[in-house]
């Protein structure tokens, strides 16, 4: 029989991949919505992605990130797998930097999220620019970017708490 | 140094092909998924294009579900805000409507005019192209994105919606179908940076390239004649030298930035605020 505790450690360990699919089904994007605060537009996906890549790849399916990047390319209407090949090369770096991370610090996450925004977002262009007509609002992406990599401390100790939550219900 | 670079191929050889737990697939077999599928969505045989609209019209029809509960807040929000305005509103309608009243009067002379001018001249009425698909339809999706400004319909080739077709919002052109499912279909705004639409400015010959810049709802004019100074409050039709869109179609406006003091160019239908489209393969009637 299915116990409260078990659907609530269910909940709390899907949230990121909820908290994902939904973004990648809907155009809300918080800050997009308010006049005047929509030049702090920042993608939230890539923060939560690397986030839980880094520090805790179980609680995201791989499969799961290809997913999203493919709901998210149809929805955008950019060439379908250059959005999953985008957030797979974040996760590829993630990857890299976990296994080669001895003591994980806030800072040094911080920074290290700058290469792999540069390798991910160094994907998408080349495959927009090549596999597509489309062009591109290179300083809207550039600002999105950087908004992105400056939240991420903010984000670090919301995704923290989550992961504290579920910790502490396992323990 | 040899041996930092052998660490560095391990650590990246250790990121692509292992499996962690409670993962299915490896990073490395999902890269080259995506590969195969940006190859194979470039490639565009015709059994591609069927799968891809079978799969857009799915996840278009996921999206619209899950997107309700925030369309509804962004209504409840405009609803709020509208309600504060309708006094100065009222007030700035009441004045237009008498100007455009005063307008109407003399459009009519004009018109009774032109047609006895065309009738001396034998001159056959300018019909506009061919006006017998109009589909109305309503905007499922407005998708925020850096990229691409775009409005998924809920009408698509199974209402006779084809991919080129013109989109119109209270009788301005907004846009084209850019990509036609068989019950959605997407249309790419005239303020994106890919739309370049041949226009003319109002009392002028003056030909232009009216160019989306991807914010709301500014747009700039590209090959200007040399010194040619623009005019606030000039309207801009289309030309109709591409040959798929009717000449005569009102586009944007040009009027003066305060803030800048400069004179720009607007569109004239508000995008954000586009709720039911009409799209059909030529003019307006």
């Amino acid at each position: 029989m299915l116990s409260f505790k078990f659907i609530k450690e269910k909940f709390i360990k899907s949230l990121p991949l909820v908290i994902l699919y939904f973004l990648s089904l809907n155009s809300f994007v918080l800050v997009n919505d308010i006049p005047n605060v929509d030049v702090f537009s920042f993608n939230l996906q890539m923060i939560i992605i690397y986030f839980y890549a880094l520090k805790f790849p179980e609680y995201l399916g791989f499969g799961h990130v290809f997913l999203i990047g493919i709901f998210k390319d149809v929805l955008i209407g950019t060439p379908l797998g250059s959005t999953a090949l985008c957030y797979l090369v974040l996760c590829l770096v993630a990857t890299y930097l976990r296994n080669v991370t001895l003591r994980p610090r806030l800072a040094s996450e911080w920074f290290t999220f700058v290469p792999a925004l540069f390798f991910s977002n160094a994907t998408y262009f080349t495959i927009i620019n090549n596999f597509s007509n489309l062009s591109f609002y290179y300083v809207e992406l550039l600002r999105v970017t950087f908004f992105t990599f400056l939240f991420f401390p903010i984000f670090y100790f919301f995704l923290n708490s989550h992961l504290k939550l579920y910790n502490k219900d396992n323990a | 140094m040899a041996e930092q670079r052998d660490d560095l191929l391990i650590a990246l050889r250790y990121a692509l092909l292992k499996k962690g737990t409670k993962q299915k697939f490896s990073l490395f077999f999902l890269i080259i998924v995506s590969v195969l599928v940006i190859i194979l969505d470039k490639l565009s045989y015709s059994y591609i294009t069927k799968t891809r609209a079978v799969l857009n019209d799915f996840i278009y029809q996921v999206a619209i579900v899950t997107s309700s509960p925030e369309k509804f807040t962004k209504y409840l929000i405009d609803r709020g805000i509208h309600h504060y305005s309708v006094y100065d509103e009222n007030n700035l309608l009441k004045e237009q409507n008498a100007e455009l009243k005063a307008q109407l009067v003399n459009n009519q002379f004009l018109k009774t005019e032109n047609e006895m001018l065309k009738e001396a001249l034998k001159l056959s009425s300018n019909k506009s192209i061919e006006q017998d698909v109009s589909v109305i339809a309503k905007v499922v999706i407005d998708q925020e994105s850096p990229y691409l400004k775009s409005f998924l319909l809920n009408k698509g080739t199974s209402d006779g919606v084809k991919k080129g077709m013109t989109v119109f919002s209270d009788k301005y052109l907004i846009g084209t179908i850019v990509e036609a499912n068989y019950l959605t279909s997407r249309v790419l705004l005239i303020n994106d940076l890919n739309s370049k639409i041949p226009v003319i400015i109002q009392d002028s010959n003056v030909n232009a390239i009216l160019s989306g810049q991807g914010v709301k709802r500014r747009m700039v004019l590209d090959y200007l004649p040399e010194q040619y100074q623009l005019e606030p409050g000039r309207n801009i039709y289309t030309s109709g030298k591409d040959g798929i869109l009717a000449a005569g179609i009102a586009v944007g406006e040009t009027y003066y930035n305060e803030k800048d003091k400069i004179v720009e160019v607007r569109t004239l239908a508000d995008l954000d605020q586009t709720l039911f489209v009409q799209i059909t393969n030529g003019q307006l009637r």
